[in-house]
């Protein structure tokens, strides 16, 4: 199951992460293809953020390993998981509120970046070469995110369905080889949300592979190539989301509960 | 954007001209020592802007490195006789090293946990200089420290020393510009904005802000020197509480996280401290009562009455406005 496929991009193995006497994620074993886009669903509770936060490094796992890109990853801080093209959203929105929506994607764009401070002083050549780069690639990046004519706006004086493009826009920023999204169709109306599966179609179509945790069974299933789901921190299912919707076990769980969740 | 793009150069060129033509226009030696009072406020308030509006974290310990650095040249120059202008550079340096080894412990926290491990070191460093007679002299202070000199040029009354450090403020305003508009001070924002999320995006937090500090803390050892060789004069007091909040009011009242702002509000603090000095104690007061006021109805400083009126201005003319905001580059803070 270890064994280095070419096209691997994310290995879990055997990853837990236990708090006190609460096992949040158990034994988990899992990988992502380059180019897919993989859902992570389950019921409330079942671990999924847990997951989510060992895999971009701001909780260390207790047990288990994490390979990114044929490199073991396990227990690296967040910031070396960014710097490797690791990038996330997170489930309450999350963005540069003070700062305008160009400034929010260029300040993201850190990790591509190379001129600092001194370059910026003496106003020297490489350093104007890489910010009207920097800023034709902030404006493509917003205008791929929708959000092209919101460039001089505060990002907290957006819409929240702005804020929410935002943080993808942040994310795409940093030029990611693996985009981890924590719910981004919460709080969105169906209209949003299938604006969200076109732009996660997009994001796809530059290259970048997507692990998502979200609930809007719509989104999860015209989107993902491949659903893992989650129980109790337990793997209990795995597969196309024709099959995994329709497995008995994955129904009891999750959507057989839904209705009372709701 | 358009009109903006030409009026701001033309605007920072007026007000340097304005600036350089000041002390001609004081008239007596008491008001151009005010205007090299203002100068230092400015730059020291500056360095601190650094890390209180860049970063986002209010450091009490400011006023002890503006001393380690008075007290780095000051030593040099009366014991060992170094040229003042030898000491500069010096005590820039050692007071970054002072910085760099509180920064590396007080940065493991952040928010008022880091202020207060701050106000500790900085009240550490003043007891030292006061208990350790046989290099500072303690409370007695240091005197006759020699005036600063460049060749045949004497900083030794208030004309010249305006210049000087009216050239180290422009000097610091253009690295803190350069800063906003790099890829480090972009760093520095999205740390202040939101440090979990700067980190996902590859920012070493830590070391982001350990470098503000550090170069926060090298500009005012630079000025706490250049106080020294102007004062001829300095006593442990430097390091003492009013100058923590001196600098804190000067920061808060003019606008953090902007240029403009701290050299307006050292203008602001020089002018009232001097022009209240007939209500003697009561002018902390004042000060105190001005700074609350300030936090309370203008979060964003003196500066951002002028973004107020220009958004109203530009709402009037039907041109996009730019809601509460600094402009993008100078990085506002909230």
């Amino acid at each position: 199951m270890n064994a280095a496929n070419a096209g691997e991009i994310l290995a879990v193995s055997n990853l837990t992460r236990i708090f006190g006497g609460l096992t949040a994620v158990r034994d988990v074993t899992m990988t992502v293809q380059a180019g897919e886009v993989v859902g992570l669903i389950g019921p409330n509770g079942a671990g999924k953020t847990t997951l989510f936060n060992m895999l971009g490094g701001s909780l260390p796992p207790s047990s288990g390993s994490i390979r990114f890109a044929g490199t073991d990853c396990t227990g690296a801080p967040s910031h070396v998981m960014g710097q490797r093209g690791v990038s996330r959203t997170f489930q309450i929105t999350s963005l540069f509120p003070s700062l305008t929506a160009l400034d929010n994607v260029r300040s993201a764009a850190y990790r591509t970046t190379r001129t600092g401070w001194g370059a910026a002083i003496l106003r020297s050549a490489a350093y104007r070469r890489e910010e009207a780069e920097l800023r034709r690639k902030a404006l493509e990046i917003l205008a791929f995110c929708d959000l092209d004519h919101r460039a001089d706006t505060l990002a907290d004086a957006m819409s929240y369905g702005e804020q929410r493009r935002l943080e993808i826009a942040i994310a795409l920023a940093a030029e990611p080889r693996l985009l981890l999204l924590d719910e981004p169709a919460a709080g969105m109306n169906p209209e949003e949300g299938q604006r969200l599966v076109e732009m996660i179609r997009r994001i796809r179509a530059r290259d970048v592979t997507v692990l998502l945790v979200e609930h809007h069974m719509r989104v999860v299933a015209s989107v993902c190539d491949r659903l893992v789901v989650l129980d109790h921190g337990v793997k209990i299912a795995e597969g196309p989301p024709s099959q995994v919707l329709n497995d008995p076990e994955v129904i009891r769980v999750y959507l057989g509960r839904e209705p009372v969740d709701a | 954007m358009n009109t903006n793009s030409h009026a701001q150069p033309l605007a920072i060129a007026g007000g340097v001209a304005a600036l350089a033509v000041l002390p001609f226009l004081a008239g007596n030696a008491y008001l151009e020592h005010l205007l090299v009072l203002w100068m230092l406020y400015a730059l020291l308030a500056l360095s601190l802007n650094i890390v209180i509006g860049y970063l986002g974290e209010l450091t009490f310990g400011h006023a002890a490195f503006v001393g380690v650095g008075a007290y780095t040249s000051a030593i040099l120059s009366t014991q060992l006789g170094l040229p003042p202008l030898l000491g500069l550079p010096l005590a820039g340096l050692v007071a970054a090293a002072f910085g760099l080894v509180i920064g590396y412990a007080a940065l493991r926290v952040v928010g008022p946990q880091f202020a207060i491990l701050t106000l500790g070191f900085g009240a550490i460093l003043f007891t030292i200089t006061n208990h350790w007679v046989d290099l500072t002299r303690g409370p007695m202070g240091i005197t006759d420290i020699p005036p600063m000199a460049i060749g045949p040029l004497a900083f030794d009354s208030a004309r010249p020393t305006y210049y000087l450090v009216l050239a180290l403020v422009l000097a610091t305003a253009w690295l803190c510009h350069a800063l906003v508009g790099s890829r480090t001070g972009r760093a520095f924002l999205a740390v202040r904005e939101n440090a979990p999320l700067a980190a996902s995006l590859g920012i070493n937090v830590f070391h982001t802000k350990l470098m503000g500090f550090v170069a926060a803390t090298a500009i005012a050892g630079i000025g706490g020197a250049i106080y020294a060789h102007y004062i001829r004069v300095i006593t442990p007091d430097i390091m003492g509480v009013h100058n923590v909040a001196a600098l804190i009011i000067v920061v808060i009242i003019g606008g953090r996280g902007t240029i403009l702002g701290p050299i307006l509000g050292a203008l602001v603090y020089i002018g009232l401290l001097e022009s209240l000095r007939v209500a003697g104690p009561l002018r902390m007061v004042i000060f105190a009562a001005l700074l609350t006021g300030t936090v309370v109805f203008l979060p964003g400083g003196l500066v951002s009455l002028w973004q107020r009126w220009r958004n109203a201005h530009r709402s009037e003319n039907n041109l996009p406005a730019t809601p509460t905001g600094l402009p993008s580059t100078e990085g506002g803070a909230k």
